[in-house]
């Protein structure tokens, strides 16, 4: 009998150009919550997803209460008693309370559900995490924190010896996070074990008992919650960073008036940021962890969220679109996060998806006149295609890209917002991405550019801007900021660790 | 795509912020009662246009007329009871009219080559059943849109009828052609219209697989996760709606005691109309038999009562379609303030 209930050896994962596990492991004990830390990036996600049944091992050995267990499906992974709740809980939103709670193995007799034996089980469940769910309820209707609940006491309809909780409190308030600490702990002097995954340190102390940090697919530290502190538990996720890699581009911007100037932007629940300015031709970065409002930011300039507040200038004009289409006329550009399913039209080709911002200039648009269009800019941007009618799936990651770029080089905008610019491009197609972005900078565009990439900014951006917690809580020069700083502002949201 | 739904129906009532007023209010308190509002305010409707029939006519609400109402709505209403799994289970079936000239024709010609009335009838509907199985396993093994699957089904369908037979095939034997006739003044049609509605409600309502339709259109990821076998559901509805379509063919043949290869031309878009009208989400999860039942006799009342008033049918396709746009206007609007 293993002392282990958990125990993840040798993990080993790739995907086409990424090690996403390299040689991870994990190791959970009966009756703890144990915590599962890394910067975006580190491969904790991938861990789980190998262990929910999710993604297919390329190397490793997974142990249960010491038997070796094959996990490839999630059903393979209820089975064996790991159940994963996902961020975005995986409730049926029509079906009642109930339902869902048993929802795959209600108890039936010959094909019909006893209903009287599946409440008593549900109710029995329900009980277990201490909520005050009402069963007969639709789980569309409950509060987030109810919906969390049900989702926790589905998990032990199925007799779960693990549960996963990935990010739960990224939607909590703080009293139903109180309220959510109380069923863990429940949950643990039952002798489950819990694996919670959270950015937030706060959290790892007030719930963890021991804790896993990982950085670049490896686990890098297993430790006590106890015995350690948030300091040190900040350089096992930032490791020793060598400046190499990626220099830093030195460029001036002259003083100017500052061509964007946001006053306060305030999503409700989600985002209040103040005090933001972005000079002409000045490349200003936004560092944060995911969920850190950065992309709530941008979308809320872009005009896409109808419910954001925005009170800001814009070339010293107020500037509060309603719509994507203001944002346009008033010249702003966003390179979304989701190139493919936001920035392009991917069954269309190149030059169409060039102008597709422009259109309203024309009466008439005919295929010759949008190639005329297309022309000048696929040559300038160096778009490696063999014609401007190939369409744009057929192009690399990073080719793209640069259409999505074009596309606002062409309508003309006066601030450029990118949100995860180089999400899946190679170095080289970086490099040149961010070639493209500085040389409209030096034309005295502005641009803000969202990243998870840390070194990235550093090398690229003339100012960083770092998300906590949808605020802004620091910003830094790139010129002269020690690069730990910047490190442990994005994961605590302060400057010094305490 | 339910998840989208909701959260849409989130923000709009965050923005919401002032206080209601009048007809939001109104619709914020019906919405209250959720789908029931939904299924009374359809039984409303209803009631209403007996009301104005028997206004028009005396011989509307005579036992008699609404015995042939019954009867007339029948074959639609077998038919939309198989359409109301396959859209609670957020799929759609386009084949249901070939599928029951083709169940129809198949009863007819099996009994013209001589086999039994009950071997035929059940030959027709197996028939049914099969190819809506095709269809089904087609679209739920290789993620294909049912809405593409079952139009090709619509067009082959069709052509396999008028292959069985190009001509209508009559000379049916009487223990066939009573099942379209009556016991005393009640057609025999409407019973089983009746007891059919009542075997889908039950199945939906208390069975393991009623459930799991309700679960695979409500969020089939969820379901499968939790071990739900959702591509034989999707199979499963499909063989439903197909072998129900079939017999809904069966019985018009016996009613009209003559197998004809081009009927029920178009019917799958009443059968479609009549579920929607009955407050089943095209959506997917939410919904059920009884609105189609309500649904399906209210539109054959609405044609009795055009024709009392001399409407003439080109003007009566045109108020049919704006008064089902009114419907389910009224029923999203009731859906969203619940909240659902």
């Amino acid at each position: 009998m293993s002392e282990y209930r958990l125990e993840m050896r040798g993990m080993r994962k790739s995907f086409p150009g990424v090690q996403a596990l390299d040689d991870a492991f994990l190791r959970v004990a009966p009756g703890e919550v144990h915590c599962l830390l890394g910067a975006n990036g580190a491969g904790k996600s991938t861990l789980i997803k190998v262990l929910a049944g999710a993604y297919q091992l390329d190397d490793g050995e997974i142990f249960l209460d010491g038997e070796p267990v094959t996990i490839t499906s999630p059903v393979d992974g209820q089975r064996a008693g790991i159940s994963v709740i996902y961020q975005e809980l995986d409730l049926v939103p029509d079906m009642t309370v109930e339902q869902n709670l048993l929802l795959g193995h209600a108890p039936r007799w010959a094909g019909v559900v006893r209903r009287a034996e599946r409440s008593r089980r549900a109710a029995e469940a329900i009980r277990r995490v201490g909520g005050d769910v009402d069963l007969k309820q639709t789980v569309g209707r409950l509060s987030v924190v109810d919906q969390q609940f049900t989702a926790i006491a589905k998990a032990l309809t199925f007799d779960a010896r693990v549960i996963v909780m990935d990010e739960p409190s990224a939607t909590l308030s703080q009293n139903e996070l109180t309220e959510l600490f109380d069923v863990i702990r429940s949950l643990v002097s039952d002798n489950q074990s819990v694996i919670y995954i959270s950015h937030r340190l706060d959290e790892v102390f007030s719930i963890g008992d021991r804790a896993t940090v990982m950085r670049d697919g490896r686990t890098v530290a297993e430790v006590d919650v106890a015995d350690t502190t948030e300091q040190q538990l900040v350089s096992a996720m930032i490791g020793h960073r060598s400046g190499g890699g990626i220099e830093k581009v030195a460029r001036d911007v002259p003083p100017a008036d500052p061509l964007l100037h946001v006053e306060r932007v305030h999503v409700p629940g989600l985002l209040d940021v103040r005090d933001l300015e972005v000079l002409p031709g000045e490349i200003v970065g936004l560092a944060g962890l995911a969920g850190s409002g950065r992309t709530t930011f941008l979308r809320a300039l872009f005009g896409v969220d109808p419910s954001a507040e925005l009170s800001a200038t814009l070339g010293g004009v107020p500037y509060a679109p309603k719509t994507p289409g203001q944002a346009i006329q008033a010249g702003v550009g966003l390179v979304p996060e989701n190139r493919k399913e936001e920035g392009l039209i991917l069954n269309r080709s190149v030059s169409e998806n060039l102008g597709l911002a422009s259109l309203g200039n024309q009466r008439i648009v005919t295929p010759r006149g949008l190639q005329q269009l297309a022309a000048p800019l696929v040559e300038t941007l160096d778009i490696r295609v063999s014609r401007s009618e190939q369409l744009v799936h057929t192009l690399s990651g990073g080719n793209q890209q640069k259409v999505v770029l074009g596309k606002w080089i062409l309508k003309g905008v006066r601030l450029l917002l990118l949100d995860e610019p180089s999400r899946g491009l190679d170095v080289a197609a970086k490099q040149s991405l961010y070639d493209e972005v500085r040389g409209l900078a030096d034309e005295g565009h502005g641009c803000l550019v969202a990243s998870s990439e840390l070194p990235e900014l550093l090398a690229n951006c003339d100012r960083i801007v770092v998300f906590h917690s949808g605020e802004i809580t620091q910003q830094f020069d790139t010129d002269r900021t020690d690069h730990d700083a910047i490190h442990r502002a994005v994961i605590t949201g302060r400057e010094q660790a305490a | 795509m339910s998840t989208d739904v909701n959260t849409t129906s989130e923000q709009q009532d965050d923005t919401g912020g002032a206080p209601p007023t009048g007809y939001r209010r109104l619709l914020a308190r019906v919405g209250g009662l959720g789908p029931i509002a939904i299924k009374f305010n359809l039984l409303l409707i209803l009631l209403a246009l007996v009301v104005i029939g028997s206004m028009l006519s005396p011989a509307f609400l005579t036992t008699r007329n609404l015995l042939n109402l019954l009867q007339q709505s029948s074959v639609l209403g077998v038919m939309a009871m198989g359409m109301t799994f396959v859209i609670l289970a957020k799929q759609i079936d386009l084949s249901v009219g070939s599928m029951s000239a083709f169940g129809g024709i198949t009863v007819a010609w099996f009994m013209a080559a001589g086999y039994g009335v009950v071997p035929s009838l059940l030959l027709a509907t197996a028939g049914g059943a099969l190819l809506g199985m095709t269809m089904g396993g087609l679209s739920a093994r290789l993620g294909l849109p049912s809405f593409i699957v079952s139009l090709a089904g619509l067009v082959s369908i069709r052509g396999l009828t008028f292959l069985v037979s190009d001509i209508p095939i009559g000379g049916l034997p009487a223990s066939f052609v009573w099942l379209g006739g009556r016991i005393g003044p009640v057609p025999m049609m409407g019973i089983v219209f009746i007891i059919v509605t009542i075997v889908c409600g039950l199945v939906l309502r208390f069975t393991v697989f009623g459930e799991y339709v309700y679960a695979t259109g409500g969020n089939e990821e969820a379901a499968r996760l939790s071990g739900v076998p959702t591509r034989l559901i999707i199979t499963g509805v499909f063989v439903i709606s197909g072998s129900l379509a079939a017999f809904s063919g069966v019985l018009r043949t016996a009613w009209l005691t003559v197998g004809q290869p081009q009927a029920g031309e178009g019917m799958e878009l009443d059968a479609i109309a009549a579920v929607v009208l009955g407050g089943t989400s095209l959506f997917g999860g939410r919904g059920g038999v009884f609105g189609t039942f309500i649904a399906v006799l209210l539109l054959s009342v609405l044609r009795n009562v055009f024709n009392l008033i001399g409407l003439g049918s080109f003007a009566q396709m045109v108020a049919t379609g704006i008064i089902l746009v009114a419907a389910i206007v009224v029923n999203t609007q009731v859906l969203q303030r619940s909240g659902a």
